[in-house]
């Protein structure tokens, strides 16, 4: 009886385990295969295009779940991230499908200084500290490091 | 109320209610926006381009009896001759976004180096055609000032070097693209006089013999630039996402009326109305896709010595143009059709804006008329393949319900072959019918006192053009 009850016990703490680890596990997507960082930091209009063109082959590259991508800008290529981007659309879109987009907090308050006004960013843009800085600690977290 | 004027006053009241509209602004394909504005957040600093068009014409127009020539027999802007090669378009830009993190403000910088009436009639190696900024602050009200194309006709609104026929038609050759008369053309020291011609100054020159415009006649005798479907000033404008892919655009301009010359000798300026409806079914830039309705106008005044006489007295005249048309574009098909009528300065003459052709007909008859035309065209892609097929009819008649009107019917056939998306061969085939055709004298006149003397013999004409865009 005793064994019967402590055999539900160790069921239960471990449902309860599992259940409480199961959204950590997906907020971290550690169950993808392979896991990329796009870099973009370049003037050219045209590289813009291009990084969200990887962004989109590399998701249909794998089955769902299989990648994660994270696009990491600064300097120029922060642009890409302004909400009066051409491509804000397929920004979000690309967002949906879980890629993740990065902002250089540096890069921001230098063109903040330069603008006299923040620029306003994308909704989907995360910001952190230094863009370079996340990009090493993605790649040490083993990301394949791409820059279009 | 005359038939522009009622158009202009609906289409002012559809600019201003749309003018009001606060909608968040759309980043469609449309020349308005296509050319006074860059992608936001994803434009370059300097974006360098331009386009290379090498042509060759042939007209087979025949002489008139007496073995004389007039100018739409011969290949222009030179005029003296019925074939040749010509390098009637180079143009070469930059424009962008000068500070690049600040999408607000944008430039466009275009010069024209080719041999056309924008550089022979200026009598210059290059010619600026473009050079404009537009604000971007306000919502729903773009500005853009400077040089640059005026809100109107889709012939002259639209990218020349996507423009799938190598002629324009003749109601926008016509009636559009204005020639800027020499106001004291009445002055000998602005008149040429060939060798042995006697008519330089008085009267229209003209015609000439082969062996005359070998000898330096000349029968374009303008010392201005064709207006080039442009003007200087300034411009409110911009587009507006409706839903359902749907897209209204408007602007609104003041210019000088003196098309790409820096001068506004008169006083006076053109104004401008444009409204256009856009259903877009896809693709982005110069060939994007869609149904476009559309509707402009433009008025202006004009002064004009007209009377010939030796001495300056100039008078100001009216000139006024408005049109409405529709464009469908969605591989493999297109279907252009615009209608446009004119009223006051209606050109006439390669020499003098008096007349066009060498007969007894009584000057100025061109100042205060009135004209219209229209054109029906459409292109087939050829589904898999690099081949285009175009065909388009165009008339005008000039010089409306005067005793010398005058009728232009222009089929054109095209061929095209794009080797890739800048770069293609266009073949035109054109079928032309001039004639004088009010029913009365001069047109009824016996030869060679009707201007049909020299219109008989307009022929066809064969042109092949390769462009390049870069």
């Amino acid at each position: 009886m005793l064994n019967n009850f402590r055999s539900l016990c160790l069921v239960m703490t471990s449902l309860f385990m599992v259940s409480a680890a199961v959204p950590a596990l997906a907020a971290d997507d550690s169950f993808a295969d392979y896991k990329y960082v796009l870099h973009i930091s370049d003037m050219d209009p045209s590289k813009q295009t291009l990084i969200l063109n990887n962004a989109s082959n590399l998701l249909q590259g794998y089955p769902p779940g299989a990648v994660e991508i994270e696009i990491v800008a600064y300097g120029p290529g922060l642009r890409l991230m302004f909400a009066e981007n051409v491509n804000a659309q397929r920004i979000d879109s690309l967002s949906q499908s879980g890629v993740k987009f990065t902002a250089c907090g540096n890069t921001l308050k230098a063109m903040t200084k330069q603008l006299g006004y923040e620029p306003k960013l994308n909704p989907d843009a995360n910001v952190v500290p230094g863009g370079i800085l996340r990009i090493g600690e993605l790649v040490k977290q083993g990301y394949i490091y791409i820059k279009p | 109320m005359g038939e522009i004027k009622q158009f202009r006053r609906a289409l002012l009241s559809a600019v201003c209610t749309l003018g009001f509209l606060s909608a968040g602004a759309a980043n469609a394909a449309n020349w308005l926006m296509l050319q006074g504005t860059e992608s936001p957040g994803a434009s370059a600093r300097a974006n360098v381009w331009g386009f290379i068009q090498a042509q060759y014409s042939k007209d087979s127009s025949s002489t008139n009896a007496a073995g004389q020539l007039v100018p739409p027999k011969l290949i222009g802007p030179n005029l003296n001759a019925q074939s040749g090669f010509n390098i009637n378009r180079a143009r070469i830009g930059v424009r962008g976004t000068g500070f690049p993190i600040d999408s607000h403000v944008n430039y466009f910088l275009l010069t024209e180096m080719g041999n056309n009436g924008i550089t022979h009639g200026g009598n210059a190696f290059a010619k600026l055609t473009d050079a404009s900024v537009t604000l971007n602050y306000i919502p729903g009200a773009r500005i853009r000032t400077g040089l640059f194309k005026t809100p109107g006709a889709e012939e002259g609104l639209q990218a020349i070097h996507v423009f799938d026929y190598i002629n324009f038609t003749e109601v926008s050759n016509g009636l559009l693209l204005e020639r800027v008369p020499n106001k004291g053309f009445t002055n000998p020291n602005t008149c040429f006089t060939p060798p042995g011609v006697p008519n330089g100054c008085t009267g229209n020159v003209g015609p000439f013999t082969e062996a005359q415009l070998q000898g330096g006649a000349s029968e374009n005798q303008f010392n201005a630039p064709v207006s080039a479907f442009r003007d200087v000033g300034i411009q409110v404008f911009d587009a507006f996402d409706v839903g359902k892919d749907w897209e209204l655009s408007y602007a609104g301009m003041i210019g000088n009326g003196n098309g790409i010359e820096f001068d506004n000798s008169d006083g006076e300026y053109d104004q401008y109305l444009y409204l256009s409806a856009e259903k877009q079914y896809g693709g982005k830039g110069p060939r994007a896709e869609g149904l476009k309705f559309f509707t402009w106008s433009q008025s202006g005044k004009r002064l004009l010595d007209n009377t010939d006489d030796g001495t300056d007295n100039l008078k100001s005249y009216k000139r006024d143009r408005a049109g409405l048309g529709v464009k469908y574009l969605k591989k493999p098909f297109r279907v252009t059709a615009e209608y446009i009528t004119a009223d006051g300065m209606i050109w006439v003459g390669p020499d003098k804006p008096n007349f066009y052709f060498t007969n007894n007909i009584a000057h100025g008859n061109g100042a205060d008329a009135k004209a219209n035309g229209w054109y029906l065209e459409g292109g087939w892609y050829i589904p898999n393949s690099k081949w285009e097929l175009d065909a388009r009819f165009d008339t005008m008649t000039r010089l409306k319900d005067r005793k010398n009107q005058h009728k232009f019917d222009k089929w054109t056939f095209g061929l095209q072959y794009h080797f890739n998306l800048k770069t293609r061969l266009t073949v035109n085939y054109e079928k032309r019918t001039f004639k004088c055709d009010s029913g009365v004298a001069p047109c009824t006149a016996p030869p060679p006192n009707t201007p049909n003397f020299n219109l008989e013999g307009v022929g066809n004409k064969v042109g092949v053009q390769l462009t390049a865009i870069f």
